[in-house]
């Protein structure tokens, strides 16, 4: 598993969820339903201030882990796929008050989970 | 769609949540809930400003507390399983409610009361299933949510199924059928870890499983996302650690998750959960329909559950009456009649029972009788235990409260308006306050107990708020900053609130300091400062604990535990969760039982003259008292003595004169520099002279310059002026300056006709701006009905207006002035009780140094500390021989000297009389220097000069000095228990080898000051005397005799220091020296400050330069030009042979350090 800070673009549904994902100029789409949920930021040491009204995203910040194919590979197990298509797992993290996405983690897929 | 919160934090869950009451219940409102619950931690600490909030939200509330459970199988007392949410269910006639406040006391029915006890606020699961059903019905009336906070869910973690599953079965096998829910709690946290959707989707299933209805909630601890990082300060603040340190172990909340989420999210919320556990539509919809069926379940009726605004007070039986109250308390009060007013007939008679029928009414009318009857009951028992007790506050304006002895004012003499107390608009329980000996207070709490049950009294509590400093300390903590540094910054914070703290750095120069750091922190990076003002903000006001009222005590009846949860107070007693706030809405009858130290003061006053004159006609000799009726004395005086305080009359010249020389040190209330000043100008001449003088001396007629017309219309400087002959009547005793609130009722009755009750209702309406702009348009149009012209009318809402925020109610200082009067009384009758009883209570605002110094401005011998004469208190005493033989002196008290502990003062006087050292040191078993700090003072002098042999003080001082160093080598003659010491007279004293020169004054006053912060032996100025002789100083004493505007210099020991905030902001300084003739007391205006520098408040001896002000024709002052440090000679502008009479000794300040209880300031 690799971690990241790296900023990527995401197009989400209405609903809110991820659909698409464009990082370092490739595109990739959302093939699983994403799993969604919240982390603690260590605000004390990352923000400057926390005046009262600052709203939500202080304390913790929205993480997505979506299972994105590269734009244009058809469904993976298909005839004539590179050995690539497997599908990635990525977490992304929406910082609430910025919405800026960065990709945070990248669980690798060739090699067994390990928990 | 509607959802309902049923698992709330609100900010009264001290150091956990963050929301008010009245915001959660606004927000819950707005998003279309139709009910709220409050669930505060440990306690229905916020239960009662909920129900109020609920009420203004049109909302109904639900009550319950999330509450610790013990661990079935762990350590019984003190460890914890988890946590439950326990609600009361509703419209059960109070039942659910009921079994709430006994579990909730059952929680704390083990703690000690005291902060870091070691058992925690808790309820074992057989308290917790036994209170769940009512106990007459046995239906079930709370209902307990385990949610993740259990035991059951904090088991979820890991891949462990079957512990969950056995824990969630005791439960079910514990709890009565139908008392247990699932609480369904996601606050999105990471998948699998606690309050995450997977470990909600866990617990589902097992209510699923078992057959047990599941509900959703938030576990809110704020109303929105914005107060996540205040609730992470909280948890810092709750467990004492940084937020690092929190963060690291994991201890903080998961997420920020846990706010007040709109019907909307919460059904998202719930929709997620149910899909993840693989559930479909319906079973979203009986989540989302179980939830709202508990909801209603719970909804409490206010007033059927709860008695809201139901005043409830002891059974009539309980106060020892078998007829109706009303019927009782009309007896009560005719009773009254023929000792109040004796002989009383005729007019004077009708209008009396005219007043009392009037009065009578109201109460009857309110249904309060049985109030007045328990507040004479416990007045009455008070009285009975020999305490001083009197009424203070509007409870004075009752000819009720006279008649049935709570209160010693006659109401008609001091015309007193009862509408100003109670009426009929008005139906909430009045306050009726008890002051009582300080002293005594705490056995008078107990009296209270054991005479009305323990199951009808408890103690009120308080709530204690953060303030600035509080505040900046624990957000200091929170960030992990250094101690020392926060508490530098804490240290400059003060009398403004958290809140505006970032607006203080703008303004406060004591902060431009800190305020230059915050700046600071782009270029260097340190962005701590700036974050540590923004949670300090945060943190403002938020409820910290509580701890027992300084004067509230409840009084209900036997139901009175079925209504408040009680905890332990430091005290020992119970006390109430609920604060003053609570009282009215919930019914609760409060008494305010205050400690007076002067009522101390007085009491043990007139214990001494009994002691010393045991008869009365020793009391009327030494009282110079009138012969009274029969030439035996007044009947205030008893047979034995004793002197009835309430019963002397109010009119005593020489107690005027007394108060008029302004020679008033130590008698309550008119002893401060600017009181004194003020009888100076104002020269009282009877009681209700007093009244007004305390009712102006306050800071909103003092900052007005409602004052100076006050005092030239009463001396005839300038002619009175009424706006309108009607109200002549009303002003004419404060010479056409309204001072009383009841002025205010009286002139809005007169001009528009509205009747006091009402008249009443306004002045409390004038308080708020929309209030007043209603009365200010009732009483133009009602007054110009009534024919007053334009102008009148204009000019007296002028007065209105303004004096109705400040103005002072007239029963307040009628209550106030009688101990004025009482202890003036005694300092001119009997001034060595009253001395005496100063210097062991400490009532009032000075340096007791200043009091023994008045003792001998007064001529009355002070008595040196004594072995055998001195006791554990200070005592009069009759002089036996010398020069003073058959005058009354004081005797010093053993109590108060540096370094003696309670256990050696004990055996002390345990032990007394002492015949040898030897003999002393057998018996009372004292320290070595302690027997060696005794001798510095004096207390051997007499056994040593009986003992004879040619040693002096400073001979056995040094004798106990080597002992002490010997360190036990040479110990005094050892005598085994019970062996009589033969009556040989002190061999040891007698063979004391002399050499050492005896000490001189100066040091003995030193030895005083050093170990009693008194100077005892001579006034500490005196060896400045030849200095000040030279210099030309005018003494206290001579300044009445010289004309106004004289330049003179003063010089003397600081005992006041005032600085009292003044209208236009330039600040003036009072500062009172004593120079052992008396007080001067001095003004400092800016350029004398300016001039006078860090000597302002760093000087004990001062020299002052200024120019006398007469303040009235027994009263003057000096506005001081410069002051210099008399103890630093060099600094004296004077010539220098004059400064070699400075350098001559030594002084008895030399090297002492207690400047605070020397000077009564610390600068």
């Amino acid at each position: 598993m690799g971690m990241f800070s790296e900023s990527v673009d995401v197009v989400c549904s209405a609903a809110g969820q991820p659909e698409a994902v464009t990082w370092a100029g490739r595109s990739f789409t959302v093939c699983a339903e994403p799993v969604r949920w919240y982390e603690r930021r260590q605000w004390w040491a990352e923000d400057s201030r926390a005046p009262l009204g600052s709203g939500p995203g202080v304390v913790d910040h929205e993480i997505w882990r979506v299972q994105v194919l590269a734009a244009g590979v058809g469904r993976p197990g298909g005839s004539g796929e590179p050995a690539g298509a497997e599908p990635l797992t990525l977490d992304l993290t929406r910082h609430i008050r910025s919405g800026r996405w960065r990709l945070l983690r990248i669980h690798d897929a060739l090699r067994p989970k390990s928990a | 769609m509607s959802f309902t919160h049923l698992h709330v934090s609100t900010a009264f869950s001290a150091h956990y949540g963050v929301s008010w009451p009245e915001e959660l219940a606004m927000a819950a409102a707005a998003d279309g809930a139709t009910a709220l619950a409050c669930t505060d931690r440990d306690g229905l600490y916020g239960t009662i400003k909920h129900l109020k909030a609920c009420m203004a939200a049109g909302i109904d509330p639900i009550v319950g507390v999330d509450l610790a459970v013990f661990d079935d199988d762990g350590d019984h007392r003190t460890q914890v399983a988890g946590r439950v949410v326990v609600l009361a269910r509703g419209h059960n006639n109070g039942a659910g409610y009921r079994a709430l406040c006994r579990l909730v006391s059952d929680a704390h029915a083990r703690t000690s009361g005291k902060a870091g006890g070691a058992v925690p606020a808790a309820v074992t699961r057989a308290e917790l299933a036994s209170r769940t059903l009512d106990p007459q019905t046995l239906k079930p009336v709370l209902t307990v949510l385990l949610g993740p906070d259990s035991d059951v869910g904090r088991a979820m973690g890991g891949r462990r199924y079957l512990r969950p599953r056995t824990l969630f079965k005791q439960w079910l096998d514990a709890m009565p059928a139908g008392t247990v829910v699932a609480e369904i709690v996601s606050q999105l946290s990471a998948p699998g870890t606690p309050f995450s959707t997977a470990h909600a989707v866990r617990l589902l299933r097992l209510a699923e499983e078992h057959h047990v209805p599941a509900i959703l909630t938030n576990a809110v601890r704020y109303c929105a996302a914005d107060g996540a990082p205040t609730a992470d300060v909280l948890d810092s603040a709750r467990t004492l650690k940084s937020l690092p340190e929190l963060a690291g172990e994991p201890l903080l909340q998961p997420t920020g998750q846990g706010w007040l989420k709109t019907p909307e999210q919460m059904l998202g919320l719930g929709r997620e959960i149910i899909s993840a556990a693989g559930y479909g539509a319906a079973d979203l919809k009986q989540l989302m329909a179980q939830t709202e069926a508990l909801a209603d379940l719970c909804r409490i009726d206010p007033t059927t559950d709860m008695g809201w605004k139901q005043p409830v007070v002891p059974e009539a039986s309980v106060i020892g009456i078998s007829q109706d109250p009303h019927a009782e308390l009309i007896q009560r009060c005719h009773a009254g009649i023929g000792r109040r007013f004796p002989g009383i007939s005729g007019k004077a008679g009708q209008e009396m029972l005219a007043r009392l029928e009037h009065e009578l009414g109201i109460i009857q009318n309110l249904g309060f009788s049985s109030y007045f009857l328990t507040v004479a009951e416990v007045s009455r028992m008070i009285q009975d235990m020999g305490v001083r007790a009197a009424a203070r506050g509007s409870g004075a304006s009752s000819l009720v409260n006279y008649l049935i002895d709570v209160s010693h004012v006659n109401p008609l003499q001091h015309d007193l308006i009862f509408e100003r107390f109670l009426s009929n608009d008005r139906a909430t329980l009045p306050d009726i306050d008890i002051d009582v000996e300080s002293a005594e207070r705490h056995n008078v709490y107990r009296r209270i107990f054991e005479r009305f049950g323990s199951e009808r009294v408890t103690l009120m509590s308080m709530q204690n708020g953060y303030r600035a400093r509080g505040a900046v300390r624990d957000a200091g903590l929170a960030l992990g900053m250094d101690d020392g540094e926060v508490g530098e910054i804490a240290k400059q914070l003060w009398r403004f609130s958290a809140r505006k703290f970032r607006e203080a750095l703008q303004e406060k120069p004591e902060l431009r300091e800190f305020a230059g750091r915050v700046e600071q922190r782009d270029a260097d990076g340190n962005q701590q400062l700036d974050l540590l003002v923004d949670l300090t903000e945060r943190l403002d006001r938020l409820p910290r604990h509580i701890s027992m009222h300084p004067c509230g005590v409840i009084l209900g009846d036997a139901s009175l535990l079925d209504r408040t949860p009680v905890q332990p107070s430091g005290l020992g007693l119970p006390m109430s969760q609920f604060d003053k706030h609570d009282m009215d809405p919930m019914g609760m009858l409060k008494l305010d039982v205050l400690g007076v130290r002067m009522q101390s003061a007085m009491a043990f006053a007139v214990r001494e003259i009994i002691r010393i004159h045991p008869t009365k006609k020793d009391v009327v000799a030494a009282g110079k008292h009138p012969p009274g009726p029969d030439g035996t004395g007044p009947d205030y005086i008893a047979g034995d003595g004793r002197i009835d305080l309430n019963a002397v009359p109010l009119d005593d010249e020489a107690t005027y004169e007394l108060i008029r020389s302004t020679h008033t040190l130590g008698c309550f209330q008119i002893e401060s520099p600017g009181q004194r000043e003020l009888i100076g100008k104002m020269a009282p001449r009877e009681f209700n002279d007093l009244i007004i003088d305390i009712s102006l001396f306050r800071p909103g007629p003092m900052k007005s310059d409602m004052v100076r017309p006050f005092l030239e219309h009463r001396h005839g400087f300038a002619p009175e002026v009424y706006p309108h002959p009607d109200l002549k009547p009303v002003l004419q005793e404060t010479h056409g300056v309204t001072v009383f609130h009841e002025q205010i009722l009286k002139t809005l009755d007169i001009m528009t006709g509205c009747g006091l009750a009402k008249a009443d209702e306004f002045r409390r309406a004038l308080s708020n701006e929309a209030g007043e702009a209603q009365v200010e348009e009732y009483f133009r149009r009602n007054a110009k009905t009534k024919g007053y012209g334009p102008e009148v009318v204009d000019k007296v809402w002028g007065t209105l207006k303004s004096f109705a925020s400040f103005g002072f109610c007239k029963a307040h200082g009628a209550a106030f002035a009688v101990p004025t009067y009482q202890s003036a009384w005694l300092k001119t009758h009997h001034p060595e009780a009253f001395l005496a009883g100063l210097w062991e209570h400490d009532p009032g605002m000075y340096p007791k140094r200043l009091l023994v110094a008045e003792a001998r401005r007064l001529g009355i011998p002070i008595l040196p500390l004594d072995i055998n004469r001195s006791k554990a208190e200070y005592q009069v005493e009759r002089i036996g021989s010398g020069n003073d033989a058959g005058r009354l002196g004081i005797r010093l008290s053993l109590n108060g000297i540096y370094g003696l502990s309670a256990a050696e003062l004990k055996r002390i006087v345990a032990g007394q009389p002492y015949d040898s050292l030897a003999d002393l040191r057998t018996r009372s078993r004292l320290s070595k220097p302690s027997i060696r700090r005794l001798a510095q003072l004096g207390a051997f002098d007499s056994l040593h000069r009986e003992a004879g042999g040619p040693a002096n003080r400073a001979d056995l001082v040094h004798h106990l000095q080597q002992l002490q160093t010997a360190n036990g080598a040479r110990k005094g003659v050892e005598v085994l228990e019970g062996q009589l010491s033969l009556p040989l007279g002190d061999i040891e004293l007698r063979n004391i080898k002399p050499g050492l020169p005896a000490p001189t004054l100066v040091e003995n006053v030193r030895a005083e000051l050093d170990l009693m912060a008194v100077d005892v032996s001579t006034h500490l100025m005196e060896s400045h005397r030849p200095l000040l002789e030279k210099l030309g100083v005018t003494t206290a004493d001579k300044l009445l005799s010289l004309r106004n505007g004289t330049e003179v210099l003063v010089a003397g020991v600081r005992v006041a220091t005032q600085t009292p905030p003044m209208r236009g902001g330039r600040r003036v300084v009072f500062i009172s020296i004593d120079d052992g003739t008396g007080c001067v007391d001095s003004v400092f205006f800016h350029e004398a400050q300016e001039s006078a520098g860090p000597l302002l408040f760093g000087t004990r001896l001062l020299l002052i330069r200024g120019t006398t002000r007469r303040t009235g024709p027994r009263g003057i002052s000096l506005s001081a030009s410069m002051a210099w440090d008399l103890s630093r000679a060099e600094s004296l502008p004077f010539p220098a042979s004059v400064q070699s009479a400075a350098e001559d000794g030594p002084h008895p300040l030399d090297g002492i350090s207690r400047t605070l209880a020397i000077t009564g300031f610390n600068g």
